[in-house]
């Protein structure tokens, strides 16, 4: 048997009141309650999502774990109002969700590369505050602070295909939070990029997040990924896809996404997640054709 | 790299001084070395005519070298090159903006409605399988012997051509894309203003190529079944009186405006698609 989870990671009902306290400002707060998904396949019904329930609280950083095919995609893209569901509540600040209905206070990362290929970097960060009517040099002075901000200074008027995976990611993520969304959901942002891109990647977002504190919901199968940035990791099951554990992470802020990884604590809960997560990655896969993942 | 460019534009003129030797001397040469029945008959001139020949023709159908002078010429004659020349382009011009707007604007909404597209399928898919050059003779009976008959065979030539592209390239936007502007506050207008169109303009212009050649071809072929005026004109009326010198001028001239059409169409494309990478630094 294991010696029994180490400090920095605990069931979360065991800490309470969490490490980090929400900001003074009112954030977004998620509310899922006994969602479920479904659909059919050709090879007969497929339950995706099976009773997924969990509540994240104001300025939580919180990353969803679990194997490929679990539907922490699916959970991601329900909260977002992008996919239907089968059953189940989703409410954001107390506000249910309806799919095909954008909720202003919500910005959404993809894993795919989104950044709109026909438009400067200056015009895709500028994106949404131009459809929303931000007069012209109002907006260009946001956006060249943003750019400074993201390490993109110079690439203004460069296209999206003259830059790095890296560097696109950075326009992509930059273009939801100019934004300023209360709750930002990821879908696995960093899934295609080296390993070095990724840690430059998880400084820049932990830096961002340790001064605004808005509330995160970050999808990720890379456990590592989600000890360094997160405060909690929701555990989904291999497909159905349920809330299998919870638990709270508290390594002190600030963090170096680098540094962090080479600590003893930071082994340590990563042996005791991936233990969990083992046996999940094990179990096989019921009847999952490889699409289910949107 | 330079040397290599250079020698390209050697070979390429050398072929073109040797083709307009064979077709200048060729005949004459071919007579007198061979035995009669051996020289090839592609070589006589009253079918393919000869350059000198076709230059004069130039001259004297240009009103460049009458002796009342250009402007008397231009007058008299009420189908003179220039006038042909200026009247194909037009049909050709109005046409193509015509029927690629039309096609455009028609394959815009059947991609974005999947209900519009299920209703009209049997129709398109009907219609687009007739030969478009069959309706000629219908449209001259319907719009008469003037421009208009021939503008509307050039829509209905390019129509077809930039629909079935443009529909496939609304279909093919990136969902993620449509997705993330939504995310981002987009409207169902302002998704298709600043997505699906900037995306689809790839496939529409891939069209607009062929299509400004076709608008051409429906133009010509309007123009020889019943016209007026207009360089098909000028071909049928050559072709009466077994003129190859005269014929060889316009097709010369058709292939000259093809070739502007197809530039003018190629440095839009390069401007408005400047964020794909084919068309780096040709802007």
């Amino acid at each position: 048997m294991s010696p029994g989870p180490p400090p920095e990671v605990r069931a979360r009902a065991a800490v309470s009141p969490h490490d980090d306290r929400p900001a003074a400002r009112a954030r977004g707060r998620i509310s899922v309650a006994g969602l479920a998904m479904r659909y059919r396949s050709p090879g007969g019904e497929v339950r995706a999502l099976d009773d997924v329930s969990f509540e994240i609280a104001e300025g939580e950083f919180v990353a969803l774990l679990g194997p490929s095919g679990c539907g922490k995609s699916t959970v991601l893209n329900i909260v977002a109002g992008l996919l239907e569901r089968t059953a189940g509540q989703v409410r954001i600040d107390g506000e249910e969700v309806r799919p095909g209905h954008v909720i202003r206070k919500v910005g959404y990362v993809f894993q795919r590369d989104t950044v709109f290929p026909w438009r400067t970097v200056e015009a895709n960060i500028g994106y949404g505050l131009e459809i929303a009517g931000v007069a012209k040099a109002k907006r260009r002075a946001r956006v060249r602070r943003t750019i400074d901000a993201a390490g993109l200074a110079g690439f203004d008027q460069s296209f999206p295909r003259m830059l790095s995976g890296g560097m696109r990611q950075r326009v992509a993520l930059m273009r939801t939070l100019i934004m300023e969304p209360e709750i930002l959901l990821m879908d696995e942002p960093f899934g295609a990029l080296d390993t070095h891109t990724k840690l430059e990647m998880h400084r820049m977002l932990l830096e961002i997040w340790e001064r605004e504190r808005q509330t995160v919901l970050f999808v990720t199968h890379d456990l590592g990924e989600a000890l360094t940035l997160a405060s909690r990791i929701i555990l989904l099951s291999a497909r159905p896809g349920r809330v299998k554990e919870d638990f709270a992470v508290t390594f002190p802020r600030p963090r170096d996404a680098v540094t962090l990884r080479e600590t003893v604590e930071f082994g340590r809960c990563y042996s005791h997640i991936w233990h969990s997560l083992g046996e999940e990655f094990r179990r096989p896969v019921a009847a999952a054709p490889a699409s289910a993942t949107p | 790299m330079k040397r290599s460019r250079a020698a390209v534009l050697g070979w390429q003129l050398v072929i073109l001084a040797a083709g307009l030797s064979v077709w200048e001397w060729g005949w004459d040469v071919a007579r007198a070395i061979m035995p009669k029945p051996w020289v090839p008959k592609i070589l006589d001139p009253y079918f393919i005519s000869k350059p000198s020949a076709i230059w004069r023709s130039f001259l004297r159908l240009g009103c460049l070298a009458d002796r009342a002078g250009f402007s008397a010429c231009y007058r008299e004659n009420a189908n003179n090159l220039w006038l042909a020349t200026l009247v194909t382009l037009k049909n050709t011009c109005w046409g193509f903006l015509w029927g690629a707007s039309l096609g455009a604007l028609a394959g815009l909404a059947l991609g974005r409605s999947e209900y519009l597209a299920r209703i009209f399928e049997p129709y398109i898919v009907a219609m687009n399988s007739i030969p478009r050059i069959a309706l000629v003779p219908l449209i001259i009976l319907i719009f008469g012997l003037g421009d208009w008959s021939k503008v509307v065979t050039a829509v209905i030539v390019v129509f077809f051509v930039v629909f079935f592209n443009t529909f496939e390239g609304t279909r093919a936007v990136d969902r993620d894309q449509i997705a993330a502007a939504r995310l981002l506050g987009a409207s169902e207008l302002v998704v298709l203003q600043t997505v699906v169109i900037p995306s689809a303009l790839a496939w529409v212009f891939a069209s607009l190529t062929p299509a400004v050649s076709f608008a051409l071809i429906g133009v010509i072929v309007g123009e020889f079944i019943g016209a007026e005026r207009g360089l098909g004109k000028l071909i049928i009326e050559a072709e009466a009186r077994a003129n190859a010198a005269e014929m060889m001028v316009a097709i010369f001239v058709m292939m000259i405006v093809g070739i502007l059409l197809s530039l003018v169409v190629r440095r839009v494309q390069a401007y408005l698609l400047r964020w794909q990478p084919q068309f780096d630094g040709k802007t």
